[in-house]
């Protein structure tokens, strides 16, 4: 996969670049906005991480320009601006990610590898926190290496709640909400038999409890 | 008007009670002698028309018998007092005889009208009437004797005077201090206010001497607060411009992470990322803080505190798991708050990340939320070790770090948290969790009711 890096400050662009090169990828790194409109007119790529403070042409400007010329690539800002406006102005103007510095690569390679997925809509369906899969399709999990296991109807729907956001506690009633359609009754401790069931069958560590605020699956690694 | 009691002489009040009191004490010494003058005058002249009066009673009525009056001669009254009559005759120029019968000694030519005359060791005051036949009559008291008389109603009109004194000395402090009342409302004013409070004083109620000085005030108020918006600036623009580095450095640990190393450098790395992790976290506190004390920009809206204590847990599930800390939500009931969220994300996890860090390990931690008539109150209470009351208030200064402590916070934590319940005027103690131990620590956060 090709990678187009725009970054302006050395140390961090030698940086990344060095860890994407490890990590498979071929990537042109430019240092400057008006080089990376260059080379996105006159070249493909599958994925750009842009810096939003470059010399030349600022980032969202690059950003703006490559949505006008309709270019769909998958594209994730890398910044040191933190505020939410600024974040909520780079996803408005078409950015797919926003990874504020000092972020760690490996959160960057998995955040790129999201958004190529999302963007491609070939990708893989597969909900996972690098240890556990969900299969949306088949309905089956599987923890590491093991085979998958076929879940319930009911026990699928509440895993998949906690899988869309690997590390996000989700309470009794947000649980409730997704197993249960409008108007059904709900059983007492239901949420409870459920989770039970599945540490059963995919181990007791999958779902972790936090005392008095929910359940969660572990934040993906 | 605190902090210099020790020096009355600086204090205007002091002063103008000081002098305003020696101007009546003045005052009144000189009317009291004036009006004592006059009155004894008074008395004088009066008891002068008295012996005129007794002297036309006594030709009118007794004439022509020559002899001594005395008008009240009982035993008790004073002998002082006594008034004597009696005649001479300026044509007998036998001046031996007279002393026989008359107490007093007078000359026989004292000339008509009143007169003081000395007789013997005393001395008198005479009245020489001519009578009808020629005769001079003499009427005559003792000089000391009316004088008392004179001293005595001449005191009494002084008595007033006197009683006055004191109650105008009150009323004049009492003045100075009802004048004084809007300065001393001012100095308490801003004694209240926090190192953050630096909104200009009010003109209201304000007297005109003092409003150069308010408005003097004012301006250093502005000049201060704009010193310090530079400063938050500047910390914010530094631990920015920081980012950049950090990242590079952080980046580049992370890839020598995956050579091939010896055990020995790989411990050693450890230790460097760490280090790398720590000045991250710091720097990320210091935004925050910068943030934290800045004016609010995002508006705020109605926040579920169940959900910011759940978001908060998110953060810090992993963190207590290493330490092997029971961190939980204690209640069932939500309660809402008046808040932005980042500031309350914010506040929650600092206080929470605080709790766990403090706390050793199988230790426990609990969130809860109540709601009153007087609005949300948070608490967040731990069983570790708690902070000494001597020490409560200092552990919100800023890179504040409590002796003995070494864990890994960057110390603004608490600052950060103070500075985002001064925004959204919410009030913060801490106490004992425990209280018979005088252990553990218990933050309460009292939001105010949703207006």
């Amino acid at each position: 996969m090709r990678v187009l890096l725009v970054e302006d400050d050395a140390m961090i662009g030698k940086a990344v670049l060095a860890a994407l090169q490890d990590a498979s990828y071929a990537v042109d790194w430019v240092r400057d906005g008006k080089t990376a409109v260059h080379a996105l007119s006159s070249q493909y790529y599958d994925v750009v991480l842009l810096d939003l403070g470059l010399p030349g042409k600022d980032g969202l400007e690059v950003l703006a320009d490559t949505r006008n010329r309709q270019n769909p690539v998958p594209l994730l800002i890398i910044t040191a601006r933190d505020t939410v406006e600024d974040r909520v102005r780079g996803l408005d103007a078409g950015a797919d990610d926003y990874l504020l510095k000092p972020f760690e690569m490996r959160e960057l390679l998995a955040r790129m590898r999201a958004i190529v997925r999302r963007k491609g809509g070939t990708g893989d369906p597969e909900l996972t926190n690098g240890h556990l899969r969900l299969d949306p399709v088949t309905h089956e999990a599987a923890v590491g290496d093991a085979p998958p296991v076929l879940l319930s109807h009911r026990e699928f729907a509440l895993l998949q709640a906690l899988m869309v956001r690997p590390g996000a506690i989700l309470s009794r009633g947000d649980l409730e909400e997704r197993i249960y359609g409008w108007g059904q009754d709900i059983e007492s401790n239901v949420v409870e038999f459920l989770i039970h069931a599945l540490r059963r069958k995919l181990g007791s560590d999958v779902i972790k409890n936090v005392r008095g605020a929910g359940w969660m699956v572990a934040k993906g690694t | 008007m605190d902090g210099r009691k020790g020096n009355l002489a600086d204090s205007l009040q002091f002063r103008l009670a000081l002098w305003l009191g020696l101007t009546i004490i003045g005052l009144a010494l000189v009317a009291g002698v004036g009006s004592y003058m006059s009155a004894f005058q008074e008395a004088n002249e009066f008891q002068d028309d008295v012996l005129r009066q007794i002297a036309t009673l006594y030709e009118n009525s007794t004439q022509p018998t020559p002899r001594i009056v005395e008008p009240d001669s009982s035993a008790n009254r004073d002998a002082e007092s006594r008034v004597f009559v009696q005649v001479l005759d300026p044509a007998a120029s036998a001046p031996a005889s007279s002393p026989s019968r008359y107490p007093l000694a007078l000359a026989e030519t004292l000339p008509v009208g009143l007169q003081t005359v000395r007789s013997g060791a005393e001395s008198y005051r005479v009245f020489i009437r001519t009578l009808s036949n020629g005769q001079h009559l003499a009427v005559a008291q003792d000089t000391a004797a009316r004088d008392e008389i004179a001293r005595d109603s001449a005191l009494r009109t002084l008595t007033p005077l006197l009683a006055m004194f004191p109650i105008m000395f009150t009323i004049v402090i009492y003045l100075i201090r009802r004048g004084f009342r809007p300065v001393t409302d001012l100095a308490r004013e801003i004694d209240r206010r926090e190192e953050s409070e630096l909104h200009a004083l009010s003109f209201d109620a304000v007297p005109a001497e003092i409003r150069p000085f308010v408005g003097a005030i004012n301006r250093l108020l502005q000049r201060a607060e704009l010193s310090m918006e530079g400063q938050r600036r500047f910390v914010a623009a530094a631990a920015h411009e920081l980012r950049s580095p950090l990242t590079a450095l952080s980046l580049q640990a992370e890839r020598l992470a995956n050579a091939q190393m010896s055990a020995d450098t790989a411990e050693r790395l450890v230790t460097l990322r760490q280090g790398i992790e720590r000045g991250r976290s710091l720097l990320t506190q210091l935004l925050s803080l910068a943030r934290a004390e800045s004016v609010p920009i995002v508006a705020s809206s109605i926040l579920s505190v169940q959900r910011a204590y759940r978001r908060a847990l998110e953060g810090l599930v992993t963190l207590a798991e290493e330490k092997g800390i029971d961190v939980g939500i204690a209640i069932e009931p939500d309660a809402e708050v008046r808040a932005n969220e980042v500031d309350l994300g914010t506040l929650v996890r600092n206080l929470v990340e605080n709790a766990i860090r403090h706390t050793p390990a199988g230790g426990r931690v609990d969130l809860s939320v109540s709601t009153s008539r007087d609005g949300v109150t948070l608490v967040i209470e731990d069983n570790g070790p708690g902070i000494p009351e001597t020490e409560r208030e200092r552990v919100f200064e800023r890179f504040y770090r409590s002796t003995g402590s070494d864990e890994m916070g960057s110390g603004l934590g608490l600052s950060i948290v103070k500075a985002i319940c001064r925004r959204l005027g919410a009030r913060i103690t801490l106490g004992a969790s425990d209280g018979t131990h005088q252990s553990g620590l218990r933050v309460t956060v009292a939001f105010p009711p949703i207006g």
